[in-house]
């Protein structure tokens, strides 16, 4: 395991040179239904760096796998997305910013990108040109595998026709690959296993599965969802290396939604923690666990039972419980449960985004903090220290 | 809670414990019918007052279990010898369903899902307080008092008794399962991963809400769990469970810090731990392969085809569930033939470590220990 380690030093210098992969920014996403609206994303801003992992923490209902499903424009009816950008830098060579789009949307995404830097939200949804990027350059693994597979064709059926659809190989070509993308997320007798329907599989080598042909086309960016919320732990800390071991290899970067803090502490380069549709924060996993600054982030740090020395003390709770989406609080969405709420504040006002780049980076959205020198500082208003 | 409990006659002493299903193979069951070992030869005692944790991964025989002692299944041998409250222990596998009644209301059970739990037609007066009419406990005022009680009691308003489940959130319906499991004043309750659906920030609180009325009624639990973070917290001692068999059983503190079944060792070092800086740290044991199928068990020890110990004997010869020599006065029982040398990593080894843990503060550079 001591490779992960250095990793996980190395990396985020090297990525802060780099221009971010993925630049989500005010991203909002709303499903208008007869009994209201909900505001499922409600301006969500998150950075993904090449070859970074960085994990979305949140309760259920906080909008985090819609915020993953409106990055690749996967919002089904009523859910629309009605605000914001999602820059991913696809390259400036890359054969998509020249090919010829039927979608005049897409025609006027491609060409207003710069420097590579295409906005996947103004693309056309049922477009050629996020049709080219889906799976290819950002694939996307579920929860439960049983049902994001077909159950009617074999795994390898369903591993060529993804390779196929994205690049130009013949059908032993892609079958031979196939079996090697099987081979690579650790699935015995590969050649056999091609030949197999979803059903013949345990949980864990469903998820191997799923894994293989998402990286069959060697994405950029792979966001997983959930992927081992329906696993055993001996199955999910499998899963977990081999995630770690293909990202490793491949150089690509992880947006890793999970409700697990002990998952992101295991996997985790940076984190963002979303509570009602807004990233609250977004810091490195060290300054996550042993600095929060966002009294939701650190309420749900203390009311996680711990394996340790410390199990047996009694856990600090939140009180209350998340809000209904149709009946969301005015200003900061958290004030209703939060600790150190000032009344009459924190009520009307929607907290800012503050940023300190000093050491790393972290942005917060929290009135408790006048600044982003005193956010660094991490000392909150006078009224609330007393 | 469990000193005093320990010279007492345990609550319910489970013997030989075994629950087979025979089940059809192929398409409708025309390829014949085979059986399935769910539950083997379980020796299980239950004190009055403890938490005891069933801990295991899916299919090991936990929930199974946790059903022939609730008695929703008849077990195919073995015994539930269960003490009365005069003293007299009566046993549960045997009686039928008339003579296990009074024992219904002695034994409930906490669901893991509240949504499909709960019928969304009945309202609350009438899901909770269910238990007391069929019983013949309660009917009219005193039934609405009592269930206006037990509402109170789990920290939900006696005013909402009169709505239907759908209008509550998921922490909230799984106070009702409690509410209804306790309306009766059971001994013995059996919560079956009662927390395992429920959102961290809410998980919390009934977890706290579980120990508080632990102390204020003197409840027994027998918590059957996955999570081996919940376990470790709310239990006062855990029996870890494989393809049906009990591999090892000790008090918490012992079973986590100081294992003494492989199997149980690769389960600790499978738990994440939240503590990134724990990470370099971290020695993963691999387990091989997978579960078996509990129809088609491997003879010998049944963990040794992924057992990173096993030598020769542990193919031919199962192992017995025998205490472990040298640990003083804790009783720990092991399923292993080599309990007594292996020399297995536990949890708090790789927490408490202050070296290590040093050398991991120095290399992230943060200030503070949590």
């Amino acid at each position: 395991m001591n490779h992960m380690s250095d990793t996980a030093t190395t990396q985020p210098a090297a990525a802060r040179s780099q221009p971010p992969l993925l630049e989500v920014r005010g991203l909002r996403t709303r499903f208008e239904l007869p009994e209201g609206v909900v505001h499922a994303v409600d301006g969500v801003d998150l950075t993904v760096y090449p070859g970074q992992t960085l994990c979305v923490v949140g309760e259920s209902g906080c909008g985090k796998s819609v915020t993953a499903r409106s990055i690749l424009q996967l919002v089904d009816p009523p859910g629309r997305i009605t605000a914001g950008t999602v820059n991913f830098h696809v390259g400036p060579d890359h054969p998509l910013l020249t090919a010829r789009h039927p979608s005049r949307r897409d025609q006027a995404a491609v060409r207003s990108a710069r420097d590579g830097v295409l906005d996947l939200a103004a693309l056309d949804p049922k477009g050629t040109a996020i049709r080219a990027i889906r799976g290819k350059e950002i694939a996307m693994i579920f929860q439960e595998p049983m049902v994001s597979l077909s159950p009617v064709h074999t795994i390898g059926h369903q591993i060529v026709e993804h390779i196929r659809t994205h690049e130009d190989v013949s059908k032993k070509e892609a079958r031979d690959r196939a079996i090697e993308a099987l081979r690579q997320v650790g699935i015995p007798q590969p050649e056999r296993r091609v030949d197999s329907y979803t059903f013949h599989l345990s949980g864990g080598m469903r998820q191997r599965a799923m894994i293989a042909l998402a990286l069959a086309c060697r994405p950029k960016l792979l966001i997983a969802d959930e992927p081992t919320t329906a696993l055993d732990v001996t199955t999910q800390a499998q899963i977990l290396d081999l995630l770690q071991e293909l990202r490793e290899q491949y150089g690509m970067a992880m947006l890793f939604i999970t409700h697990d803090l002990g998952v992101v502490a295991e996997i985790a380069d940076a984190v963002a923690v979303m509570y009602l549709g807004l990233v609250v924060e977004e810091c490195g996993v060290d300054e996550l666990f042993h600095d929060p600054r966002h009294p939701y982030t650190k309420a749900l740090l203390e009311s996680v039972p711990v394996v340790g020395p410390r199990a047996k003390r009694r856990l600090a709770t939140i009180t209350g419980m998340v809000p209904h989406p149709y009946d969301r609080p005015t200003g900061c969405p958290f004030h209703t449960r939060c600790r150190d709420t000032m009344p009459g504040t924190c009520d009307t006002t929607v907290p800012p985004v503050l940023t300190t780049t000093e050491g790393r980076r972290r942005t917060v959205r929290c009135l408790l903090y006048e600044s982003a020198e005193a956010l660094h500082r991490g000392t909150v208003r006078e009224e609330v220290s007393r | 809670m469990s000193e005093q409990a320990v010279d007492t006659e345990p609550l319910l002493a489970v013997r030989n414990l075994s629950m087979r299903f025979t089940v059809g193979r192929g398409f409708l069951g025309i390829a014949g019918r085979m059986t399935v070992d769910a539950v083997t030869g379980v020796d299980l005692d239950v004190r009055e007052g403890e938490t005891l944790g069933l801990v295991g991964e899916s299919g090991c025989g936990k929930t199974t279990l946790g059903r022939c002692i609730l008695r929703a299944y008849r077990p195919t041998a073995g015994e539930l010898r269960y003490r009365r409250d005069d003293g007299t222990v009566v046993d549960l596998a045997q009686l039928n369903r008339a003579q296990l009644r009074p024992y219904r209301r002695q034994i409930r059970t906490v669901f893991q899902d509240p949504n499909s739990s709960l019928n969304p037609r009945m309202t609350l007066l009438q899901i909770v307080g269910e238990p007391l009419l069929a019983n013949d406990l309660a009917r009219g005022d005193e039934l609405r008092d009592r269930v206006a009680e037990a509402l109170r009691m789990v920290g939900l308003r006696p005013e909402y008794m009169h709505r239907y489940p759908h209008a509550f959130s998921g922490g909230e319906r799984q106070r009702i399962g409690i509410a209804r499991a306790l309306i009766t004043n059971p001994r013995l309750v059996i919560a079956d991963e009662a927390v395992s659906a429920l959102d961290v920030s809410i998980r919390s609180q009934i977890l706290n809400l579980l120990e508080d009325l632990q102390e204020q009624l003197g409840l027994t639990y027998i918590f059957v769990s996955h999570d081996l973070a919940v376990i470790q917290h709310l239990c006062d001692r855990v029996a870890v469970m494989y393809l049906g068999r009990i591999v090892e059983q000790a008090p918490t503190e012992e079973l986590f810090s100081r294992p003494r079944h492989p199997y149980t060792e690769a389960l600790l070092s499978a738990l994440p731990l939240p503590d990134p800086r724990l990470r370099s740290l971290k020695k993963r044991i691999p387990l091989r392969g997978e579960v078996p199928d509990p129809a088609n068990q491997p003879a010998g020890c049944t963990f040794h085809p992924r057992c990173p110990y096993t030598r020769e004997r542990c193919d031919t010869d199962e192992p017995a569930l025998l205490p472990v020599t040298d640990t003083g006065h804790v009783p720990h029982l092991s399923r292993c033939h080599y309990a007594d040398t292996l020399e297995l990593e536990g949890v708090a080894a790789r927490t408490l470590e202050p070296t290590s843990l040093r050398n991991a503060e120095k290399t992230s550079g943060a200030e503070e220990v949590r």
